[in-house]
This record gives structure tokens, sequence and C-alpha cells, in this order.
């Protein structure tokens, strides 16, 4: 690992973090008002990066077109990139959403979901199913040097971009009238309307605001890797949720935050050794121990109602936690009347075999140190943060900041 | 007995006599119907083409059957159900193809599928069933992907993209059996006649169990904690063992579809478990009606066959059509949910609550339990 690895490896994580993060802002902000998973957003984002892309195509840049004609093509796309998924993101909670608010959680997601294909299918038949290229342009190829290492310019402006956009966002939503109607909403539906304010307009702001976000989003996919597919949407929407979830869903900085963990978690999985690797798992089952040995069962101990609680019974339920699987099972087959001492065992059980699994994972990476993940398996890393996350920790990093009622 | 009296007045009297008969006379059509189509094969009426939509139709058939077990009763979303299958047919491939010289017996390679596909379901049940709806949806989803990119990027053992090919014929006898001639070699599935036989007489063996399931003590649990988790949870159902026994036995029928599938089409590859096709199975229940048994069949029917039969009818097979065909699924879920979220076949609770009943009556009765939950009943007072 040398340090102009590490730095080039840094920028890409942060890169595709930040565009990530553009596309998560965009689920947060929805599911914080509405408390549902829009499931069309990345088909969204893959509508703006092809409106841009077939912008810049039909202005006809090249590679040598004179800097006036790029800058009018890359105005004129930037315009059509925000306000193309701006429109669709209206109509789609307008014919999609809107009729079924106020129903059980499944429901408005099946809609969701259904619009989604439907999308996907409809850029095919508008756009035709093969992926959209631009030409080489100077300014996406275009690289500067940072400590010793080629960063592309591109890169830097991506980083710079979204940075600023969230900043924006953040003063928005923090700062004006719209923003506190939309915390409002967030808060308590009910309670927002009988102060007068009109949670229609408000969220119907919320999908406009969002689906710029991914519109950008798409546009910078496009000029970074220079071509995008018709099925893009799916993927980056579901590593743009796993952030979303992965800062606390509902959390707008959460949202930023868990963009940045998982790109630099992708690209880092991808392009350092194993050995290297095996590190960060060693801490994590460093911090699982801790949690199994020490965290959970102080915590247990405090539920223990004060009538019961005896040095030996806390003794116990620390037992059962400190000296699985043999206390565990014991307790599992005889002591099934104590409530509080079967949930802990089961409860333990799953931590033991959490750590168990991690050890397993470390020992593995160690063994084969000089091996490395192939990118094949780039998107399983994604699937797999967000299922841990999901299965360990559902609030998120920074927990779910304004979803939940008072 | 509250269907009868609740009926409002006026309705045409065909209908009223349709509705009337028992259910057993449609389920006796619809077998009839299905047992005398591949005669018409037989007797040279029809191509054997359709023989092969019959099959895949009733292969979707379980399958949806097995997914309104964790959706329809037990208000489980799984967008990673096509997760099973696959574990069933690539059981079944590694089992009884060349891939590993192996060929075992069709019965056990049947069962273990099944139970592959089962222990996986208990698996990915243990640390998920404790999600709220939204996130469980998309936990499952991420292990579908998972299962289906980790099946195309592990070549040594399933052959990557290129998938599994040359899958042995289920056998009811031995290979040195049949070579004797006589009765052994009869008992070797490999006309198309025969697959929908065979599939038909599970799809019907599957829909009774299932039917007894629902109106048993473990079904009415699963209907109550779709229903209302808290209520059915202090009532005594152990919440926890009830959703896993569903997953696990949607998982089952998944994995036994699964096998039969990879026998059927003898030669499987991950192109066969998209998340698409987890999509197309939540359309046949939502289509069908969410919990209700001869809802489901005819929504798998109708979204499995019905496309191919109108590609059929069309002759040539159009590139687009594809697109065009999960584009109107993807509008029909949107407009399913929106205008008739009971299904075309609503299950009797559904139906008690949308059509049957006098609109005026039932809002009135969600009003009034609405009122309670809210506590504004303590304000009008």
């Amino acid at each position: 690992m040398s340090l102009d690895h590490i730095v080039s490896v840094t920028i890409g994580g942060l890169t595709v973090g930040m565009i990530y993060a553009l596309i998560a802002l965009g689920y947060t902000m929805v599911y914080g008002v509405l408390k549902f998973i829009n499931f069309a957003h990345g088909e969204v984002f893959t509508v703006g990066g092809y409106v841009a892309a077939f912008t810049l195509l039909a202005v006809g840049v090249d590679a040598d077109s004179s800097p006036l004609m790029l800058a009018g093509a890359l105005v004129a796309a930037l315009a059509v990139a925000v306000l193309v998924p701006m429109v669709l993101g209206f109509v789609i909670e307008r014919i999609a959403y809107r009729p079924l608010r106020g129903r059980s959680r499944i429901i408005p997601l099946l809609s969701a979901i259904g619009v989604s294909i439907a999308l996907q299918q409809l850029i095919i038949l508008i756009f035709g199913s093969k992926p959209v290229t631009i030409p080489t342009l100077e300014l996406s190829s275009a690289s500067v040097g940072l400590f010793g290492v080629r960063i592309r310019v591109l890169a830097l402006v991506i980083i710079a971009v979204s940075a600023l956009l969230m900043v924006g966002l953040t003063y928005l939503v923090k700062s004006t009238r719209i923003g506190k109607a939309m915390r409002a909403t967030s808060q308590d539906m009910e309670a927002a309307e009988m102060m007068g304010i009109d949670t229609n307009r408000t969220i119907a702001f919320t999908f406009l605001v969002g689906s710029a976000l991914a519109g950008i989003g798409g546009l910078l996919v496009v000029m970074y890797y220079g071509s995008l597919k018709y099925d893009a949407g799916f993927l980056y929407g579901l590593k743009a949720f796993t952030a979303a979830v992965l800062g606390g869903i509902g959390n707008i900085p959460g949202a930023v935050v868990g963009a940045i963990v998982l790109g630099m978690t992708e690209t880092y999985g991808v392009s350092v050794d194993l050995g290297f690797l095996a590190w960060f798992v060693l801490a994590g089952l460093v911090l699982g121990l801790y949690v199994q040995m020490v965290h959970v069962p102080r915590q247990r101990v405090g539920h223990i109602s004060p009538d019961r609680r005896t040095p030996e019974y806390e003794q116990s339920i620390v037992n059962v936690y400190r000296l699985t699987p043999y206390h565990g099972v014991r307790v599992l087959m005889a002591e099934r009347t104590d409530a509080l001492l079967s949930v802990s065992a089961a409860h333990a059980m799953r931590l033991m075999m959490g750590n168990v699994f991690l050890a397993a994972v470390a020992a593995y990476m160690f063994v084969n140190a000089s091996a490395r993940i192939d990118t094949r398996w780039q998107p399983v890393i994604a699937f797999a943060v967000l299922m841990v996350i999901l299965m360990f920790r559902p609030s998120g990093i920074l927990g779910e900041a304004i979803t939940e009622k008072v | 007995m509250t269907a009868k009296t609740m009926t409002r007045d006026g309705r045409s009297g065909l209908h009223d006599a349709l509705s009337r008969l028992p259910g057993w006379v449609w389920w006796a059509l619809a077998i009839v119907i299905a047992g005398v189509f591949p005669l018409l094969n037989v007797a040279g009426l029809v191509e054997t083409a359709w023989l092969r939509v019959g099959v895949i139709s009733l292969i979707f058939v379980m399958l949806s059957l097995g997914l309104n077990i964790v959706m329809g009763e037990t208000g489980l979303l799984n967008l990673g159900y096509i997760a099973f299958f696959a574990f069933g047919a690539y059981t079944t491939a590694l089992l009884s193809s060349p891939k590993f010289g192996l060929q075992w017996p069709f019965l056990a390679v049947l069962a273990l599928s099944a139970l592959v596909a089962m222990v996986a379901g208990f698996l990915i049940s243990v640390p998920t069933l404790r999600l709220r709806g939204d996130y469980l949806a998309i936990v499952t989803l991420a292990f579908g992907e998972i299962v289906r990119l980790t099946i195309t990027n592990l070549v040594p053992l399933t052959n990557g993209p290129n998938g599994i090919t040359g899958i042995y014929p289920p056998a009811l006898s031995s290979s040195a059996d049949r070579g004797a001639g006589g009765l052994a070699a009869w008992l070797v599935i490999d006309k198309p006649v025969e697959y929908y036989y065979l599939v038909l007489v599970c799809v019907i063996v599957l829909a009774v169990l299932l039917t007894n399931l629902k109106n048993s003590r473990i079904g009415r649990a699963w209907n109550a904690l779709r229903e209302d988790e808290l209520a059915a949870v202090s009532a005594g159902i152990t919440a926890s063992r009830a959703k896993m026994l569903a997953v696990v036995l949607s998982a089952g029928i998944a994995g036994f579809a699964g096998s039969l599938f990879a026998y059927y089409s003898n030669v499987i590859s991950p192109e066969s478990f998209l998340f698409m096709q987890s999509v197309i199975v939540v359309c046949m229940v939502v289509l069908g009606g969410m919990g209700s048994i001869p809802g489901v069949v005819i929504g798998a029917i109708v979204l499995q066959a019905l496309p191919q039969i109108i590609r059929q009818a069309a002759g040539a097979a159009r590139s687009d059509f594809e697109v065009y065909r999960m584009l109107i699924y993807g509008i029909l879920i949107v407009v399913m949910v929106i205008f008739r979220p009971e299904g075309l076949i609503p299950d009797k609770i559904f139906r008690y609550e949308s059509h049957e009943v006098d609109p005026r009556e039932l809002e009135r009765t969600r009003q009034s339990l609405f009122d309670l939950e809210e506590g504004e009943k303590d304000l009008e007072v």
C-alpha cells in the first residue's frame, strides 16, 4: 500500500460516494416526508443521465468543438437533466403515490416498483436498449497531479459540485420557509396541515428537489463514465438507498455520510489486498466482541425489574452473554420459564454467530493476504452492506433523525 | 352466510346464480379444462409449443402460490423470491447432470431441492423477520440479487453465465431397468405431455394442501399477523415462529418448483433468476388477489400464459415484445393497487372490506374503528 495508491483510491471512492449521495438525498427526503421507499427514484436518475447525454449528442459536441460551444452544450444538458426529472418526479407522485397516501407501508412500495418497471421499459422504447455513449471530451479526460498521482479533474468537479449542492440543500431545509414546511410535514402531517401548511404542495416540492438532484447525478455519471445503460438506475438506486439507510433514513447529513462510507467500502474493497482489508474486519470483530461481552450485558442487566434484582441473577444474565454456548444452551433447554434469560440466550447466540462469522472471514483474509476481491463481486459488496446494516442496525449510523413521531 | 345477506339487490339473475355455485364446481371445471387441454395436443389439434406455455404457466402458478403464503397470507413482501427458485433449480442441476457426473433419483432430488431452499429460507428469516414491512422487502431484494450474482460469479460450481446444460430427465426407474424395456421404460418423464401432467398433479395437490392450511390454525395465525401484528401477538400467536414457518414453507415450494423447472427446461442459467422474475411473481399475486388461492392461480395463468398466447397468435416473435410485456406489468401493478387492491378474485376478507358491502356502511365502520384508534371518540363526548 503506497501513498499514491491510497490517494487515488480515496479520490475514486469519494467521487462514487458523492454521486450516490446525490441520489440518496432523494430517497431520504421522500422517506422523511412520506415514510415510504420511492423505488422509482433510480429510474428518475437514469432518465436524467439519458436526456443529458442526448442533449450533448444533439448539440454535436466532440473532442475539438470550441470552448464556447462546449459550455453552451453543458448548460443545456444541465438544464434538461434538471427539468425533465423534475417533471417526471412530480407526475409520478401525482399519479402513482398520492392516491395511496395513508395506506399500509407495502402498498405504495408496490406501486413504486410498478412505476420503476414501467419507466425502465419506457426508456428502452424511447432511447433503445443499447447504452448511450457520449464522445470523449477534453473536459472529461483531463487530469491534474495531486500528491504525485494523476487525478481526473472531473472527479474533483463532481466532489465539489455535490458538496455545493448538499450545502445548498441543507440551507434550503434548515433556513427557508418551504424547508420548515418540509420538516413539519415529516414530523406530523396532520399537525402540519392544522398549522396551515399545504402538505400536498410540500410533498410535491420534495419530489421536485429530489428528482433534480438525481438528474444532476445522472449528468455527472454520464460525463464521468462516458456511457449509461437503461438499467443503470436499478443498481445506482439500490446503492443510494443503501447509503440512505446506512446513514439513517430520513436524515439528510446521514445520507451523505452513508454514501461516502459506501463509496469508500466499495472502492477499497476491490482495490486493496485482502491482508489490508482483514485489519478492518478484525476491528469489526473487536467491536463485536465488545458489544457481546460488555455493552449488551450491561444494557440487559439494566432491564431487570427492581423486585427481582439480585447479584446472582445479574451474574447469570452476564454469564449467558460471556460464556455462550454452554450457558446459552443450558438456559434454552432448562430455564424457558424465565423470559429475560431465554431472550438473552437467543440474542447471545445470534451475537456469537456474528462474531464467529467475522473471525472466520478475518482468518480467511489473513491466510489469503495477497489476493484481491475480483471487481465482479463489487455489486455484492453493496448488497451485503445493505443486508448487514438492515439486520443489525436498521436505524443507521446517525439514526433516523426526523422520521419518528414523538 | 354473511355474503348472502350482504349482497345488494338488483344483481342480474345469471350473476346471482353463478355466485351461488359451490366452490368445488369451479375447481372441478378448472381441473377438467387443465386436464383435457394436453389431450388436444396428443390428438394433433394444437401444437406442442402451447403445451410448453402450459408447463411454464403451471410452474409459475406454483411459484405464486408459494409467494402468496408470505405476501398474501402473512403480509410480508418478498422481493427476492426467485432466489429460492434458483436454489431449487441449481440443486437439481448439480445432482442430476453431467456437470459432476451425478444422477440421483428423481424423487430424492426433488425433495432435496425443496429442502435446500427451505434451509436458505430459514437462514435468511432468522435475522430479517424482525424488520418492518418495507425494510424486509428491500432486504429480500438484496438477498435475491446476492444469490443471483453469486451464481453468476461462482464459475467452478455453476458454470457462471453459461449455466448448466444437459440436465437428465426425471426417471422413476434406474437406467439399467429402462434398458430392459417394459414398464420401467414408461417411468421416464421426457415428453412435454408427461411433464405437463406431472406439474399439473403437483399444482393440484399443492392447491388442496394450501387451501386446507389457510383454513387451519396456522393459516388463521398468519392472517391475524397480517391484519394487526400487535393484536395477534396479544392473542397468543408467536409471531416469529409463525412468520418463519411461512417463509420456510414458501421457500420450499419455490425450491420444488425450481427443481421441476430445471428438469423441464434441461438448461438453467442465471438469466432465469433476475429481479424481474421476482417482480413478475409479485405481479401475479397482486393481480389475482393477495391471500386468495383461486385468485393467485388465475393471476399466474393470465400473466404467464396470456402474453405467450398473444405472442404465438401474433406470429413471429417481436424483439421488443418482452419490453411491452414488462411495461404493461409495471402499469398493471400501479393500476391494481390504486383501483382494485383486493385483486381479480379477492379473498373473503378483502371482499367484505371492499365490494360486497355497501360502501357507506363500510365507511361508517372504518370511521368508527379509526376514531377508536385515534382516540377521537373521547374528544367528541
